[in-house]
Order: C-alpha cells, then sequence, then structure tokens
C-alpha cells in the first residue's frame, strides 16, 4: 500500500507558526523517503496539541490517552512485530504524567521510536509550565516564575536505556527528517527530542531564541555518537551525557548516542517463545471454525498437572 | 494441603480448601480451612472442624474453639508449655479478646490449660508429637541441612492427617509425585517422613476414618480459582496478558506464563508481560487487541481503580478487552490478603462517560472456567471491555472440579474485516462496526479517545455526538439479546419456595447446601445466582422472582451493604431489605448462613451480620 503523500483531508487546527507544523512535515517527509506502507504503520500519540498529529497523517493512527502512548505502543508492537510504531508526544505527556512508562520503554528496548514535541508548557490548557521548563522562568502565561526544576530529557532517556537518543529541532525539518527515518530504521527504543517553540504560551524559548542557540554535533567532524563495539558503549555514553549537559546559550541538535548492541525486547521475547516474531499474537491460530485449538483430549495431555486420575481402592 | 489434597482426591474423595494469609512473607499466623467429602464435592467450609493440626501454639490459640466435640487435634510437644504471651505475632487486640475467653473458661491462657480444657469439655483427643525429633531422625538420615527445619514441618501435617484418615501409602506417593516432579529424593524423604509419624502416632491410624468415596469421576481437576481462570484464558485463546503484581490475582499470569508457547498444540505464543504499573497493563492490552490478539489483563481492586481512564478509552474506541478482576477487601489498601465483594458497584460504573461494558461473575470454579471463554467471546462480538468480577475467595481455593466439556464450547471473535476499500472503523451502517485489526493489508484506520466520526477522525458535531453516543450505549440491547438466560442468572433450589436466596460469585456454593440443610427441616428455599451483573438482567430476574414476596428475599454477599439488592432496586423496583453479609475478609460458612436464615426467619433481624473465622 504504497503511497507518495501522506496527508489527510483533516484541518490542522494548531496556532498559525506552530512548531507542530515543523514536525508534521518532517513525519510527512521521512514516511515518504521511507515508502512506509500506511496500513503496516501505526502512529500512536497521547493528548495534547501534538498528539493531534495522528489524524493528519494518512496512517493507522491512534490517540490515546494523556501519558499513556507509550504503553498502547508497546501492546500493538509487542501483539503485531511486524508493524512499524511511532509514538508522538508533548513534553507534559511523555516526561509529565507519562514519565514512568517512558523509562520502562528504555528498560525494555523495544523498536518503536518515540517523538518528544518540547516546548516547556501544556499549550492545551493554556500554557502551564512543564516538566522541561527551567527553574525560574517566566512565560507569558504563567502567574510567576516556574516553582519547579527541568529534568533533561536527553539524560533520562540514556539513563533508561534507549538505544538511539538524538535531539532536534522543529523548524530544520530537513535535520529532523533525517534523524525520524535513522530512527525507524534502528533496531530498538529510539528516542527524538525535539525542540518546538509554542508561539501563544511560550515566549521566551521562541524560534528566534532557537534560531541563535542550536548547533549541530555533526558540524564536529570528530563527534561519532555511534558505539561500534560493545565495549565502546560506557566511553561514547558518557560523552553524550556530556553533550546533553550543555544547555542555555548553545544547545547541540544531532545524535547523541547510537547502541545497536543491547538485545531488543523482540529477541528477548525470541529466546523464550522460539516462534516470535514470525509467529506472533496478532497472527496465531485461536480458533478453526468456532472450535478451540484445545480440544477434550490435548487438554488433558496439556493440563495434567491439573488431572488428577481417581484409582479407588 | 497440596499433598493431602491431591492425595484423597486419587482415591475419588472431594476437597475444597481455603488459604487464609497475613499481608506479609513468614512470621504472621497462616492457616487452611479444608473440608473432605465421599458423597460429593464439597461445596462449602463449616465450623466446626473434626481435626486440627497445629504447626505453632499461636495454631491452637486462634483456633482451639473452631474444634469439634471429640474432635482430634494433633501439635507439637514443645508447643505445649506455651502461653498467650510467648506467640508475639498474634496482633494485641486479638490477644485480650483470647485472653477475655480463657478467663471467661476458666483458663490460664497456656496451650496446655486449652487443651486439658478441650479434653475434658470437648472430649477431644490429643495427639502432641515432638516435631523437631521427628525431623532431626529424619535430617540424620538424609544428612540434611538444620537450617531447611521449617520446610520439612509441613511433612509432618500432611503425614498426621494421612494417619488419622488412614490413607493408604501409594495415593501418598503418587501425590507427592504430581507435587515434586522428578525430585524423586524430596518424595522418598517425606514418605520416610510419613512412616516415622505413622510410627509416632501408632494407634491413632484410622481413628478420623472416612466413608468409602461416592463420588465416581475417573478425573478430577484440582486447581485453585486462579489456575482453573488460566486455563480457561489457554483454551479461549488469550495472546496477549499484561498484569502489575497484586495479591490474588498475580498467580493467574504467573501459570499463563508457564502456558506461553506449546508449539505441537498450537498453543500461543501469548505473551505474559509484566508492566510498569496497571495503567501500563491495561492500555498496552488494549493495543495488542487493536492487532487482533486476544487480550487481557488480571488484578484486584486498587489495581483496578488505576485501570479505569483506559477503561473508558476502551469503551469509546468499541476495543475488546477481558479484565479479570479478583476482589479483596477494601477501601485503599484494607485487607490485602482477604477476600470481599465490596467492588460491585465499582466493577458496573467505574469510568467517566456513558458506555457497554459487560460484568460476568462466576459462583464457582467451574463457572470460572466457562465464563472465561464466554468473557473473550462476548468482548468481540460486541467490541466492548468485559470485566470478570471474581474474588480472593475463589482465586486461594483449592478444589476438585469436574473436567470441563471442551466440546461445548465455541470461539467466536464477531465481525472482522479482511479486505476493503474505503474502510470505516466506526461505521454507523449497524450497532457493531465490522473490526480490522492493525495491520490488515489495505486497509487504514484511526482510533481516538475523543469523540469522532466513522473513521475515527476527531469530530465535536453534535448531530455525529448524538449517533456516535448512542451507538455505543445501544449495544447493550443486543448483548441482552445474545446471552442465554441460564448464563444470566441461574436459578436453583424449589420452584415455589418459602424463601429465595439472592447473591453472585462465591457465596453460591455455601447458599446452595444451606437449601439443602433447610429443604431437610422443611423450608422449601431457592437461591439465584446472578451472573451477569451488568447489563442487568431484568426480565429474567422479575421472572425468576414472580412467586416470591420481597420480603421473603435474603440477600446473600460479601459486603457491607448487600449491593446487590440496590442493583436490583436500581433495574427492576424490587426492594430486598434482608441480608446475611460478611466483611471480615473470611470466607462465609455454612453454619453462618443457616444461623442468618434463622435470625431472619424468626423476625429477630433483617441484616444479619457474620463474623467467625480467625
Amino acid at each position: 500500500m504504497e503511497r507518495r503523500n501522506y496527508r489527510t483531508n483533516v484541518w490542522v487546527d494548531w496556532c498559525p507558526g506552530c512548531g507542530n507544523f515543523g514536525i508534521l512535515t518532517g513525519i510527512y517527509r521521512a514516511l515518504e523517503e521511507l515508502s512506509l506502507d500506511p496500513d503496516r504503520t501505526v502512529i500512536v500519540s497521547g493528548i495534547g496539541c501534538s498528539s493531534k498529529i495522528p489524524h493528519f497523517v494518512y496512517a493507522n493512527g491512534v490517540h490515546t490517552l494523556h501519558g499513556r502512548a507509550i504503553p498502547f505502543a508497546t501492546g500493538i508492537k509487542l501483539a503485531n512485530p511486524e508493524l512499524t510504531v511511532i509514538v508522538h508526544g508533548g513534553d507534559g505527556d511523555l516526561l509529565g504524567i507519562g514519565a514512568g512508562h517512558f523509562v520502562a520503554l528504555g528498560r525494555r528496548n523495544l523498536d518503536i521510536v518515540v517523538i518528544l514535541h518540547n516546548n516547556g508548557v501544556y499549550g492545551l490548557t493554556k500554557g502551564q509550565a512543564s516538566p522541561t521548563l527551567p527553574l525560574g522562568v517566566k512565560t507569558k502565561s504563567l502567574v510567576e516564575p516556574n516553582i519547579q526544576n527541568a529534568f533533561n530529557p536527553i539524560m533520562l532517556a540514556l539513563a533508561a536505556g534507549y538505544t538511539f537518543v538524538a535531539r532536534s529541532y522543529a523548524f530544520d525539518t530537513n535535520h529532523l527528517k533525517n534523524i525520524i527515518k535513522e530512527a525507524v530504521l534502528h533496531k530498538g527504543a529510539a528516542f527524538i527530542d525535539v525542540l518546538q517553540p509554542c508561539v501563544t504560551f511560550n515566549d521566551v524559548y521562541t524560534a528566534d531564541f532557537y534560531r541563535k542557540s542550536v548547533y549541530k554535533l555533526e558540524d564536529d567532524k570528530a563527534w561519532d555518537p555511534y558505539v561500534r563495539k560493545p565495549e565502546e558503549a560506557q566511553e561514547k555514553m558518557l560523552r553524550a551525557m556530556e553533550k546533553a549537559l550543555q544547555q542555555g546559550e548553545k544547545i547541540p541538535i544531532g545524535r547523541f548516542y547510537v547502541n545497536p548492541f543491547v538485545s531488543t525486547f523482540e529477541e528477548r521475547i525470541s529466546q523464550r517463545l522460539k516462534a516470535y516474531p514470525g509467529l506472533n499474537p496478532s497472527n496465531s491460530v485461536i480458533e478453526v471454525q468456532g472450535e478451540p485449538v484445545v480440544n477434550q483430549k490435548n487438554f488433558e495431555k496439556i493440563f495434567r498437572d491439573f488431572i488428577i486420575e481417581t484409582q479407588t481402592l | 494441603m497440596m499433598i493431602i489434597g491431591r492425595a484423597l482426591a486419587r482415591r475419588g474423595y472431594g476437597f475444597l480448601a481455603n488459604r487464609e494469609y497475613f499481608s506479609n512473607i513468614v512470621g504472621r499466623h497462616s492457616y487452611i480451612h479444608l473440608r473432605v467429602k465421599s458423597d460429593e464435592y464439597p461445596r462449602s467450609l463449616t465450623y466446626p472442624v473434626d481435626l486440627l493440626v497445629a504447626m505453632d501454639a499461636e495454631t491452637i490459640f486462634m483456633h482451639f474453639e473452631d474444634v469439634s466435640n471429640r474432635g482430634f487435634i494433633v501439635c507439637d510437644n514443645a508447643s505445649l508449655h506455651k502461653t498467650l504471651e510467648e506467640a508475639p505475632s498474634i496482633e494485641d487486640i486479638t490477644r485480650e479478646r483470647i485472653k477475655k475467653r480463657c478467663n471467661e473458661l476458666g483458663l490460664d491462657c497456656s496451650v496446655e490449660s486449652i487443651l486439658k480444657y478441650l479434653a475434658e469439655k470437648k472430649k477431644a483427643s490429643l495427639i502432641s508429637l515432638q516435631y523437631e525429633k521427628i525431623i532431626r531422625e529424619l535430617f540424620d538420615k538424609y544428612k540434611i541441612d538444620p537450617r531447611q527445619l521449617s520446610r520439612y514441618l509441613s511433612g509432618i501435617v500432611f503425614s498426621a492427617f494421612a494417619v488419622l484418615l488412614a490413607l493408604d501409602e501409594d495415593s501418598l506417593r503418587y501425590a507427592l509425585s504430581l507435587h515434586f516432579k522428578e525430585r524423586a529424593q524430596i518424595v522418598e524423604q517425606n514418605m520416610d517422613l510419613y512412616r516415622i509419624v505413622v510410627r509416632e502416632m501408632g494407634g491413632y491410624k484410622g481413628a478420623l476414618m472416612l466413608a468409602p468415596p461416592r463420588i465416581n469421576q475417573k478425573k478430577t481437576m484440582f486447581v485453585t480459582g486462579n489456575d482453573i481462570v488460566a486455563i480457561a484464558k489457554i483454551v479461549a485463546g488469550v495472546r496477549y496478558q499484561s498484569y502489575y503484581p497484586i495479591t490474588p490475582a498475580a498467580d493467574e499470569s504467573v501459570l499463563l506464563e508457564r502456558y506461553s508457547f506449546i508449539e505441537d498444540e498450537n498453543i500461543g505464543p501469548l505473551l505474559v508481560l509484566q508492566t510498569e504499573d496497571e495503567i501500563a497493563a491495561i492500555t498496552s492490552a488494549i493495543g495488542a487487541s487493536l492487532t487482533g490478539a486476544r487480550s487481557s489483563t488480571s488484578t484486584s481492586g486498587p489495581g483496578f481503580d488505576l485501570m479505569v481512564e483506559g477503561l473508558s478509552w476502551a469503551g469509546m474506541n468499541e476495543v475488546p478487552v477481558v479484565i479479570t478482576y479478583y476482589q479483596r477487601g477494601g477501601p485503599s489498601t484494607g485487607q490485602p490478603t482477604r477476600g470481599s465483594q465490596s467492588d460491585l458497584f465499582n466493577a458496573i460504573f467505574a469510568g467517566h462517560g456513558e458506555f457497554a461494558r459487560v460484568v460476568l461473575s462466576s459462583g464457582d470454579h467451574l463457572e470460572a472456567f466457562y465464563d472465561t471463554i464466554l468473557a473473550f467471546n462476548l468482548a468481540e462480538e460486541f467490541q466492548v471491555p468485559v470485566i470478570h468480577l471474581l474474588d480472593k475467595f475463589l482465586a486461594n481455593s483449592t478444589a476438585t472440579v469436574s473436567l470441563p466439556r471442551l466440546d461445548e464450547i465455541k470461539i467466536s471473535r464477531g465481525a472482522i474485516v479482511r479486505e476493503a476499500k474505503e474502510y470505516k472503523r466506526f461505521s454507523l451502517a449497524s450497532l457493531v462496526s465490522p473490526r480490522a485489526f492493525l495491520g490488515t493489508r489495505g486497509v487504514v484506520m484511526w482510533y481516538t479517545g475523543d469523540e469522532h466520526d466513522e473513521y475515527g477522525h476527531i469530530v465535536e458535531d453534535p448531530e455525529n455526538r448524538i449517533a456516535m453516543y448512542s451507538k455505543r450505549i445501544e449495544k447493550m440491547s443486543l448483548i441482552k439479546d445474545r446471552v442465554p438466560s441460564e448464563q444470566k442468572i441461574g436459578i436453583y433450589g424449589d420452584r415455589n419456595p418459602d424463601y429465595m436466596f439472592v447473591g453472585w460469585g462465591s457465596v453460591k456454593n455455601t447458599v446452595l447446601e444451606a437449601i439443602d440443610v433447610l429443604r431437610g427441616r422443611g423450608i422449601r428455599a431457592k437461591y439465584l445466582n446472578i451472573k451477569m451483573l451488568w447489563p442487568f438482567p431484568e426480565r429474567e430476574f422479575v421472572e425468576a422472582a414472580e412467586n416470591v414476596p420481597a420480603d421473603r428475599m435474603i440477600v446473600v454477599e460479601h459486603s457491607y451493604g448487600a449491593n446487590i439488592a440496590k442493583l436490583i432496586e436500581m433495574n427492576t423496583g424490587i426492594s430486598i431489605e434482608k441480608s446475611i453479609v460478611k466483611f471480615t475478609g473470611r470466607p462465609l460458612t455454612l453454619k453462618e448462613v443457616i444461623e442468618g436464615f434463622e435470625l431472619i426467619e424468626s423476625g429477630k433481624e433483617k441484616k444479619v451480620v457474620c463474623r467467625y473465622g480467625a
């Protein structure tokens, strides 16, 4: 089911100038260049402005609950590992209410891409501070400066075990598109932190701000985020963390850490369930013309540990 | 318990045992209350007991009043001199109550004085064994590490049972072999332990002889409620089960994991995923369901509470998913290892907004087997979440159960789309829109928790809202038509009764046995076992209740509120004011139901609150 144009005819209802438009364009272009089948691709999202994105993409879309896109996506991917699964969510969604799931996906290293629409605010509820807005920052929508501190999404992804960790910027769609493509092709949990202005509620982290502060890691020819031998993993991670700590005036974008040597969750499962992922929950037989695959005869064989043959004296 | 139960089952006896334990791992008082019958599978537990086998002094303090006249007590010689103060794990409130009772009886709060009292007043037989000496003898022979002593204590318990019941060695060996599988040496050690106990108990062999078995089943299942539900899920074709560890549900998932892939039998692959919380449990099960896998999750009250937003999403998106809900004592952490039926309304009404769901309950192990499969069928046929409402009593009761009849089982998956040109996931052409799975070739669909159009895109248009909202709810009428009456309400006992008991879930067999006892006294009674709790089967209820005035109806429930009465009134207008309830977390016993009935019949009480059991 090839398609050159992944637009739906649903009107895109974001504010004019919203960073989400850049991310949507990045997704369209990545899907096009990868020629992903819309029927074999699933875009899963949480709740918030950015999480409306599945409705604008011609591919299967599952618009779920606030913070829960990752576990929905986990069930989808585990049950049908042949699908390409991409999660979208805002910073409040994925890192606030959904932080526990965000960490769990890293531990599993399941082959899912997570795209964080990171704008520092809860847009759809009119601009409250999110977990990525630094302490003391006062955006125009806040009554008082932010009283809670931010945490670093790249550091968290690295600590949680994501094996592809990158950052991009919403209005550098070429850069973003390339990173999305690489994340989709990566085997394992991939995380992309996408810096994104909110034109309506965040007057601090604006497009102007990012234009001045963002720089590309790959411009430094010596920067190599790829773990090329398993024993390099720790050193590469330490370097990735060092880069991740750069915030404020100069913000690096690009690939921080890519490690193809950690087993994916699918591989771990196939160690236990030998036929997996070829045979999986979505394609295995459970009935033949309405009859269960377990019949009277094999029932007694399969569950012999629970059956006692009576022998009266 | 597993050994003695299996040995008895091997010889054709019926067996039922409930496990009572604290929310801790080691040190507090756990006990097993069991019943053996030769003429039928036991339906209920009751007091007093004919035999009390105590592993420690605390057991004597906690249970001495449970012992029947001319009953038997087996205990450790080393316990005899213990006093109540020397059992530190007894809770202070309990200790004070026992002390008060001892004072009333003129006892000095020592095991010795209690046993003397039982011997004199109840003509009980006391058998004190030197547990440590018995075990040392075994350990010397096999050179077992003395630190393992506590592991072998239960061997004394089943051996004492076996001696008093005069069970033969073959059946014991059979049970031990089933339990320890290929670990032949452990079987031998236990057989030796049994022989030592035989020697020590000599003259008591067969003192508590059972009548010859008359049940005549060639094979019997020997399962807990958790076991039978897991087994049913395998038969139903579950392919994804998620869970977060919680008592008393987790054992089901652990068992499912053992059966997750049997290639030769077409079982699996079944993915059993321990998630990071119950929110992920329900939402990942929903995700798996969207791909066409039969999906379920298993939990208890606190976990279900966390699942409610996911439940509402499943309702909004018409997703088939099964939630197996084992009730325990709430609110909050409540009594995490004790039983309850107090979550009826939580299962039926939890979730914001209005949407169709099915809530099923099961009265016993075999019902739970068939209902588990029904739950998956209804979920897929009608694209609704189904809650299978069970409880700790069932989950942790080990019972002999007839083998289910597999030839009666059908797997129905509802309307499925394998290809479509212009697919509409939420087509308004019928109340149940044919379902395509994520991944179906040539088909693209959208899901959203927002109100949506036929394609699954967000739409807030008022006319569309009416059409979609109504469609989701009106499926309830189809469900009512589809489910046969006997699967909605089980009717037992006399057609024209003097009294009618009403209940649901695990009280069923206790009430049925009570009805038999009452019949012996010339009282005709009937029992309505409400199996489909939602949508409520009001037509069937009204028909079944036709000949009985409401003041002759009695609700039986493990709760404070006898809540099924409120549900009945809401749906039928019939107001039942009389109830027998229990909310100590311990199961209702036969004796309590009969005594409760007597209090109600005599007009002394309208609501009887039962409290027996340690």
